[in-house]
Formats: C-alpha cells, sequence, structure tokens
C-alpha cells in the first residue's frame, strides 16, 4: 500500500509549503512575532512580501526552488504579512493565487506524477486513491464527502454531484480535475489561516510592510470594490423568484417556509425596515404578528445572534423548487442579491 | 369525555404501559428533544442524559408528538444560537404528500379557511365559493399513497447503498407514523457535512441538475457512433440509472406516453414498431439508437424522462436542515396514532405499516363517524363510514379522531 505513495523531498516541499509535513524545514520551527524584526530573517521577510506582491500583481506565486529553505519558511511569514493587511481582499487574493499556482503544479509534475498527487491528498486527510476499475477511464476515484467538501461552491455543471460518475462512494476523476480539487483545499486552508480574528502586536518592519501592500492591491484594484445598494427598494429590478413570492405574498397566497425565508431576507438586504416586511406578511389569514415580529427581526439582524441572513444562493432555490421563470440576466448570475446589484445598476 | 381527552388517555396508557419500545438515538445526551403537547405548545430544548430518564419523563408527560433533534450539539439545552453544533445524522422524508397519486381525490378533502365550504381531492387554487385562498387540508394515510411512498423509499435506498456506498448497518429505514417514510444515516463522514454538501446530495437522488451530456449522451458521440455506448444498463451510478430508465419506459410506453414527453408522431410510430429491435439491441450490445428515422433529439428526451423514473421524490427541505427535529422511533404519531417503526432495509417490499405500526392492540370504542374511506389496520377491513355510529378497536378508534373524522361517544 505504502508503495502508491511517493515520498516527497524538500524541493517538493518548496513548492507546497502549506503541507503539514512541510513545517520540518522551518528555519526557525517556533517562530515569534518579535523574531521578524531581526536581520537574519531579513531575506525570508523579503520572499514573504514578494509572494503576497505577485498574489496582487498576477494571481500567481512564484516558486524559487534553488533556495528551497528560505522558500519554505517565507510561506508563513507571507501568512502574517496578509494578515496584517487586515485587508480581506488581499487576504482572499493570496489564498487564490497559491492555489491557482498549485493547481499548475501539481497538473504538471513529471516525475511520479500519480504518487506526488496521492502524498499530498493524504497530506490533507483526503480519501484517494488510485482507480483500479479498467472499465472506467479515470484515473482518480475520490470519496464522495471530501469530493462534496470542495465542489459546492465551483461553478459549472460539471461538477455537480449528479453529473458525475459515483459508485460505492466514490467519484470518478481525471489527473486534472483532482489537481483542481486538491487546490481548492488549499485555498480553503490558506483563507482560514489567514483570517486571524484577534491580531497579536506587530514589529514596526511588518507594519510597515504591510501598508506597502496594501497601496500596491489600491492602486491595482482601484476603489471600484462593493458598492452598496440603493437607499428605496426598486421593485423593477427584483429577480423572477422574488418578484413571484412579493406577488404571492401580496395577495395573500401561501407561501413555502422556504419562500417566506428567501423573500424577508431579500427584502431586509436591500434595505426594506422589518417594519415594511411583517407589513407584507398581514394579508395572510393565519398572520401572528407576535411570532412574525420575531421572525422577521431575527432574519434581519436585529434579533438572536445578530447575524443578518441573506437569501439562499440560486442553486438552493431551485432544489427547492423556488426559482421560477428565470431570464436572461438570470443565466449570469448565481443570487437572487446579485440580480439585483446589477439590475439597479442597468437602470440607473 | 371530549375526544381530545380520549385521545390523551389512550396515548397516556401506551407510554405507561408495557409494548412501548423507544428507540433512543446514539449519543443521546448530544441531542435536543421537542415535545408537542395536547393542550397546544410545544416543550423544546429538552436534554436527557439517558434513555430511562427519557422514558420517565414520557411516562409523566402525556405529548401527542416526540421529536429529538438530528443533529448533535456542545450543550444541547441552550438556545439555537448558543447550542454549539458539533454534526448531524443525514436524514430523509418521503411524505405521500409529495408524490401525486390518483386516490387523493377520493379520500382527502379540504376546507376553506375563510368560509368553510369543503370539498374532496385536491384544494382548488381559490375558493370557489368566497375566492380565499387558505385551506385546511385533510389527508388520509391510505395504501395506494403509502405504497407509492415506499416504491420511492426503495429508490432512494438503493441510490444510498449502490452510489454513495453506505453499508446495510449505516442506513436504518423507517415508517414515519403517517404518510410516509424516513431514511436515517449515521456515519462519521457524513456527520460534519454542510448544507450545501447536503443539497448536492439532494439534488443526486433527486436527479435535479442532471445533464444527460454528462453521462455519455451527446450530440458528438452521436455523430462519430450513430449510436450510444455509454449508457448502459451494466454501467454505474446515473448512467446505469438512465439506461434502466429508458429500458423501463420503451418497455412499458404506449403512444400517449410517448407523445407527452413531446415525441412527434411518426417518431412515436417508428419507436412502438420497433419496440423489440430497440430492447434486444439494448440487452446485446448494450446499443441505443439503431433505429432509422430516430435521432439525437428523441433519445435525449427518452433519457430525461428516464432520469425521472429513477429518481427518489423526497423533502427536499428536511435533508438539508441540519437543525432539524425528527420524531423519536417508538413514539406515536398525534395525526393518527401510528407508531414510527424501524424495520430492516431488505425487507422494504414486505413491510406492512398498517401492521406493524398500530400500537393499541385491544380493547374497543363507539364512536360517530362523520366521514370515512374505507381502510385496513392488521387484516381487518373498516368502512367507508358517513355519518354513523359504530364499535371500533381502540386503534381504530383514534386513527379516525386523531384525523378529525370522528368524535368519541362513550
Amino acid at each position: 500500500m505504502q508503495s502508491v505513495f511517493s515520498k516527497f523531498a524538500k524541493n517538493d516541499y518548496a513548492k507546497y509549503p502549506f503541507l503539514k509535513e512541510a513545517a520540518k524545514y522551518l528555519k526557525i520551527p517556533d517562530l515569534k512575532i518579535e523574531d521578524l524584526a531581526t536581520p537574519e530573517l531579513e531575506d525570508i521577510l523579503k520572499r514573504a512580501e514578494e509572494r503576497v506582491e505577485e498574489a496582487i500583481l498576477y494571481t500567481r506565486v512564484s516558486r524559487k526552488l534553488e533556495k528551497a529553505d528560505n522558500e519554505i519558511s517565507s510561506y508563513p511569514v507571507a501568512i502574517i504579512l496578509a494578515a496584517a493587511t487586515k485587508s480581506s481582499f488581499i487576504q482572499k487574493r493570496y489564498a487564490l493565487a497559491e492555489a491557482k499556482q498549485t493547481f499548475e503544479d501539481l497538473k504538471n509534475e513529471k516525475d511520479k506524477p500519480k504518487e506526488k498527487i496521492l502524498t499530498f491528498a493524504q497530506d490533507f486527510g483526503w480519501k484517494l486513491a488510485l482507480n483500479k476499475d479498467s472499465e472506467i477511464t479515470y484515473e482518480f476515484a475520490l470519496n464522495f464527502t471530501d469530493y462534496l467538501r470542495n465542489t459546492t461552491h465551483l461553478r459549472g455543471k460539471k461538477w455537480k454531484l449528479v453529473n458525475r460518475l459515483l459508485s460505492d462512494g466514490n467519484v470518478y476523476l481525471t489527473r486534472t480535475e483532482t489537481a483542481r480539487l486538491l487546490s481548492e483545499e488549499v485555498r480553503k486552508h490558506i483563507e482560514k489561516r489567514v483570517e486571524v480574528k484577534e491580531l497579536p502586536r506587530f514589529p514596526p518592519k511588518i507594519i510597515e510592510t504591510a501598508e506597502k501592500i496594501k497601496e500596491l492591491s489600491a492602486e491595482k484594484i482601484g476603489k471600484a470594490e462593493m458598492e452598496g445598494f440603493p437607499k428605496t427598494v426598486v421593485q423593477a429590478a427584483f429577480p423572477p423568484c422574488i418578484e413571484a413570492l412579493y406577488q404571492a405574498v401580496s395577495s395573500g397566497r401561501h407561501l413555502s417556509h422556504v419562500g417566506r425565508f428567501t423573500l424577508t431576507s431579500f427584502l431586509t438586504n436591500i434595505g426594506m425596515s422589518p417594519d415594511n416586511v411583517i407589513e407584507l406578511f398581514r394579508t395572510f389569514s393565519d398572520f401572528n404578528e407576535r411570532m412574525t415580529r420575531y421572525q422577521v427581526e431575527h432574519i434581519a439582524g436585529e434579533r438572536g445572534s445578530r447575524t443578518r441572513y441573506i437569501p439562499p444562493r440560486c442553486e438552493t432555490l431551485q432544489t427547492h423548487g423556488v426559482c421560477v421563470n428565470p431570464d436572461e440576466l438570470c443565466q449570469k448570475i448565481r443570487h437572487p442579491l446579485t440580480y439585483y446589484r446589477k439590475k439597479v445598476k442597468v437602470a440607473k | 369525555m371530549s375526544s381530545q381527552k380520549f385521545t390523551e388517555r389512550k396515548f397516556g396508557d401506551y407510554y405507561k404501559g408495557n409494548d412501548v419500545s423507544i428507540c433512543v438515538p446514539t449519543s443521546i445526551e448530544k441531542r435536543e428533544f421537542g415535545f408537542l403537547l395536547f393542550e397546544r405548545g410545544m416543550l423544546r430544548h429538552i436534554t436527557f442524559k439517558a434513555k430511562e430518564a427519557l422514558e420517565s419523563f414520557l411516562r409523566a408527560t402525556t405529548c401527542s408528538d416526540v421529536y429529538h433533534s438530528c443533529s448533535y450539539y456542545e450543550s444541547p439545552e441552550a438556545e439555537m444560537d448558543r447550542k454549539g453544533w458539533l454534526g448531524a445524522d443525514l436524514i430523509f422524508d418521503i411524505d405521500a404528500d409529495h408524490i401525486p397519486t390518483s386516490c387523493e381525490r377520493v379520500h382527502d378533502g379540504w376546507i376553506c379557511g375563510n368560509c368553510s365550504f369543503s370539498g374532496k381531492g385536491i384544494a382548488p387554487k381559490k375558493c370557489p365559493v368566497c375566492g380565499s385562498e387558505k385551506f385546511n387540508i385533510g389527508t388520509w394515510p391510505c395504501e395506494v399513497c403509502l405504497d407509492s411512498a415506499k416504491t420511492e423509499t426503495a429508490k432512494l435506498l438503493d441510490l444510498l447503498m449502490r452510489d454513495f456506498g453506505f453499508s446495510e448497518k449505516e442506513v436504518r429505514v423507517f415508517f414515519s407514523g403517517h404518510r410516509g417514510y424516513h431514511v436515517h444515516v449515521e456515519n462519521e463522514a457524513i456527520k460534519t457535512l454542510a448544507a450545501v454538501a447536503r443539497r448536492e446530495m439532494v439534488d443526486y437522488v433527486s436527479g435535479l441538475g442532471l445533464d444527460v451530456f454528462f453521462h455519455g449522451l451527446n450530440e458528438k458521440n452521436w455523430r462519430v457512433m450513430r449510436a450510444y455506448q455509454d449508457i448502459r444498463l451494466d454501467d454505474l451510478g446515473w448512467r446505469k440509472r438512465i439506461a434502466l430508465g429508458m429500458q423501463n419506459f420503451i418497455l412499458s410506453a404506449n403512444e400517449q406516453d410517448l407523445r407527452n414527453i413531446g415525441l412527434r408522431k411518426s417518431i412515436v410510430e417508428a419507436i412502438l414498431r420497433n419496440k423489440d429491435a430497440i430492447l434486444k439491441s439494448l440487452l446485446e450490445t448494450g446499443t441505443w439508437g439503431v433505429i432509422r428515422g430516430v435521432g439525437f433529439e428523441t433519445w435525449r428526451k427518452i433519457a430525461e424522462h428516464g432520469v425521472k423514473l429513477q429518481s427518489a421524490k423526497i423533502d427536499t427541505v428536511v435533508t438539508t436542515d441540519i437543525h432539524r427535529l425528527i420524531r423519536l422511533t417508538g413514539t406515536l404519531h398525534g395525526k393518527t396514532g401510528f407508531k414510527k417503526v424501524e424495520f430492516p432495509v431488505l425487507a422494504v417490499d414486505d413491510f406492512d405499516p398498517f401492521k406493524s405500526a398500530v400500537a393499541f392492540k385491544g380493547g374497543t370504542a363507539t364512536v360517530f363517524v362523520s366521514d370515512a374511506p374505507e381502510f385496513r389496520l392488521g387484516d381487518e377491513m373498516f368502512g367507508p363510514y358517513r355519518s354513523q355510529k359504530v364499535e371500533l378497536p381502540t386503534a381504530a378508534a383514534v386513527l379516525l379522531i386523531c384525523k378529525r373524522r370522528a368524535e368519541v361517544l362513550e
């Protein structure tokens, strides 16, 4: 059994420094935040800065295998830098860039590629095996739970489980597909690591570098990010599913639980006040103000956990039969709020 | 004695008696319990350290329905936001309400919530008298409906075991006590799956979003081979299921069935004329498309219909809700007085809910029945009844009272 896995060398860990096993090559195993300012680590800090900058500029992170030790050690430092920028855009971008690079590298492994993929997958605890059934033309078989954990947000019909060959708990995959899913695992892994809730106090050197990175990202990306919704509710920009729910509720017709939740969360997200939403439900014959208020305010994030709920995305609405009469714009979006945002913009 | 008091007393007797066999979920201490009381209202966020504590609670408090969470929590007694979700079993609910059957006209009824006008069958969109759109629906746990639910359950079990690879030990199947079946899957890898991942499983078993293109049925293959060899009966997963669905459909379809899936008259005739050749070719060489004049689009439509036939019609909301409360096995259903019972996966075809789920043995009661269709309990037939006084075994009396079709008379 052991023979199907390929033993990774130091160079492999320089390529894939986020693997658990890479830790044994770190120059300073127990890196403290204060250590980062020491002159001995200057090279590593510089390389770490480069990693994040490349991510912002090219959505890739080059691999400098000739200095394998520095390369491996620069990865955790890059994580600290990305965290220190406190910008979720930069953090996500860094995770994405490392993931994309990994996809390329895994796909193009020349020496024992299948074995390398198996070893890589094992590091993340995947149940991945080589396909032994000669009747099936795929190279890999992956346990469906590992598959689902890494595909549920991927675009494209081909990733939907129902469109895959699934048998005896295994989803069959080509080598490229396996590499793609492993890179998703890398993206999730890094995103989790950089999203630190409570940041330590950073030495001035780190803060300075983080500022530099932020400036670069501002230049590159511009300030076009994240526009809010208009102040008033624009009914003409409702997606067909919401419009149908809205019509139903206005005429007092019965709505499913999912339907009520979708409509309420949509309306509170585009700025309708809970009071106005409650008024809408008043036409129901089983209307109960206390109950409705409790639920609407809960969804709006004014009660309980204070989380404001967002409506389910299109796929979920399809599953529960809420998606009706999709139009042309629906083909281009995956979430009813995106539909609204886009249509409002056009209307302006 | 009022009908409600009568039912309440019978339910109480059941939980105090010797016939009760509650089957508690694994890790009982991590589950939330919920109880629906006869006197309206629900007790929630209740916890028990062990089965004995739960049983003595049930003896002391008479409930119409008893539930436990499919989820495991750090503090199951806390409010929803503070429970600390640890995971959840995978649950499927197959309810006759989601499967249209021909008998609904006979036994279901509706009453307008506004003017009390009533009728038989599926409720109309609007009340013909007052135009209101709110109805109280009266369903009935009938043999035909439950049989169709059982057919869907059998398809689901096959999907779970063959395609998802769950073992007989991990998959458990139950009669819900009313109009359907529950399937529970307990498995370590499944436990922590998020709602989105469960939704993908729902889509898989219900064939939602399936594009036959990805299962070998595409125009490119067609042009190259003029025939399909990719969808085969000896294949795996949905490929095999599509082939089976196509085979079954071709085998049994009449002219109208074929027209209903949008095929032209001339094509329908060509298919019917060559039925044997099509099926023979499929069995012997695993090839579709041997008939001249029947092209890609036709096969695509037949394949898509095959998907519909092979998919399992489940309640999509239940499976994706990772906080769901589900009925406790061995407890009574407030709408029937039947108990939720487990039966072996392999015995799904032979399982008889009207025998196994009967909770009240012995005794009789006299009731006045307003309206009830013919029904069976065990080996005995009852009804139909209409505005009449009748002495019935306790189980039958409780069923009619719970379904609001009768009032107790003594």
